[in-house]
């Protein structure tokens, strides 16, 4: 078994990296690659780069700042937002990113994530999926950034993602993210019976949250603030999992 | 002392390796044909993606052929990923087509009973000596794939995933890696460091205290 996987996300706009409460008052956090660069020093295992405010206008600057970071990194990197193509994902791929990550489009054509598994290999997709707890019916897909929910049931969309060609599955609990109490532990324990390796995300506050969110079957785990603020560096988090038991890198 | 040749065929993440080499003060160029290549010193095979689909390709830019030769001519050959198992006998991810067969045995794909692909962090363990290749001491390189070379017994670095799998495989002036170095920190740096260095390729900076 691979060992688990810490994962920063860095959120993007018009090639900085930027940090905000619901994308409103966002604050310039710097440069993509410098961000990278203290990452990787630290020991996270991954980078994830989400482009805020992708558009076709803005394509020729992520395409500059991510053959930055792939020249820099010693890591693997995701880079995902607006993608929609199999021409968008080869624009990333070719300037070096590693994997893409879709999401709404992919709930909206699902044959998206099978084109990109064909072009690629399925290594190179990441599906994100959004997931917010409706009372009657059970864990749902949420799109948009989570603000739109729909009626598709959470899990089997895991499953036919899995069946598309999904080479992971970055799962957000759309309910726990950013509220620090925890991530969804029994959604991650259903998930985690896919085929293909999962990324747990949303609702990191303190060490013990990882650590419950691996040994529920998460992966890797992945969170954004708590890195970024510093409030739980990385050498410290890998220490505290490795000390459980877990098998990390370090 | 030479320049490393990175075989350019649009089936290989460049950039990063490109990153890495620059890290180790080696230089290198891209060579989309055997004719841009540089006059000696290590050829590197890089790919990911399909067995079949990069084998097309390096036909296509006259790799395909020209490599047997360059390797008997005592050229260095370094396949990375998909690149190791291009150098290989063969691969069940393309049953009808067969590989290089610069290194021994067959490719096979990963599991039952694991996740596929395996994607992460594994340790490698030595195997069997090479002389460029330290202990690795159970150092975690980084490994994206759903095949993997069958080990043997002069595998140089084996690692497991629900079986055990040649990382590092080695004959003669033929090397391949099965994960990713440039994309596995300090330890996949350390990797490149000392096959290329033992290929041939120009000495690092002179900052690297050299013991």
């Amino acid at each position: 078994m691979p060992a688990k996987r810490v994962i920063p996300c860095l959120d993007v706009k018009n090639g900085r990296v930027v940090k905000g409460v619901q994308f409103k008052h966002l604050r310039d956090l710097g440069h993509p690659v410098d961000l990278a660069r203290r990452y990787d020093a630290e020991g996270a295992d991954e980078l994830a780069f989400l482009d805020i405010a992708a558009s076709l206008e803005n394509r020729g600057t992520r395409e500059a700042w991510v053959r930055e970071v792939a020249r820099e990194l010693s890591i693997p990197f995701t880079v995902g937002g607006g993608v929609s193509s199999v021409a968008d994902a080869r624009s990333l791929l070719r300037s070096g990113a590693d994997k893409v990550a879709v999401n709404t489009a992919a709930a909206l054509r699902p044959a998206l994530v099978s084109e990109l598994a064909d072009a690629f290999g399925r290594q190179c997709v990441v599906v994100a999926v959004d997931v917010k707890r409706d009372e009657a019916l059970g864990w749902r897909v949420a799109l948009k950034g989570g603000t739109e929910p729909t009626e598709r049931a959470a899990l089997d969309w895991l499953w036919e993602l899995n069946d598309l060609g999904a080479g992971e599955i970055l799962l957000t609990s759309m309910d726990r993210d950013g509220t620090g109490e925890g991530f969804d532990l029994p959604l991650i324990e259903k998930a985690s019976g896919l085929p293909i390796p999962l990324i747990a995300s949303g609702g990191a506050g303190r060490e013990i949250h990882f650590l419950e969110a691996l040994e529920y079957g998460a992966d890797a785990v992945l969170a954004a603030t708590l890195f970024h603020e510093g409030i739980l560096p990385i050498p410290q988090l890998k220490a505290y999992l490795a000390q459980n038991d877990l098998s990390v890198r370090i | 002392m030479s320049a490393v040749t990175l075989i350019d065929y649009d089936a290989g993440n460049l950039a990063s390796l490109e990153g890495a080499l620059d890290r180790l003060g080696l230089s290198f160029q891209r060579a989309a044909t055997p004719d841009e290549a540089a006059p000696g010193g290590p050829i590197v095979l890089p790919g990911v993606g399909h067995f079949e689909a990069a084998q097309k390709s390096l036909r296509e830019r006259g790799w395909w052929r020209a490599l047997p030769g360059l390797v008997a001519e005592g050229r260095p050959v370094l396949g990375i990923c998909l690149g190791l198992q291009l150098l290989a006998e063969g691969s069940e991810e393309a049953p009808r087509a067969s590989g290089l067969g610069l290194l021994p045995g067959i490719v096979r794909r990963l599991g039952p009973g694991v996740k596929v692909p395996h994607m992460g962090w594994s340790q490698v363990r030595r195997n069997y000596p090479h002389p460029a290749l330290a202990d690795p001491q159970g150092a975690w390189l980084y490994f994206v794939h759903s095949y993997a070379l069958e080990p043997t017994g002069e595998t140089v670095y084996v690692a497991e995933h629900g079986r055990p799998f040649a990382a590092v495989e080695a004959r003669g002036n033929v090397m391949g890696f099965q994960p990713h170095p440039e994309k596995s920190g300090p330890a996949g740096l350390l990797l490149l460091q000392q096959s290329l260095a033992w290929m041939g390729a120009s000495a690092p900076v002179p900052e690297v205290p050299c013991n």
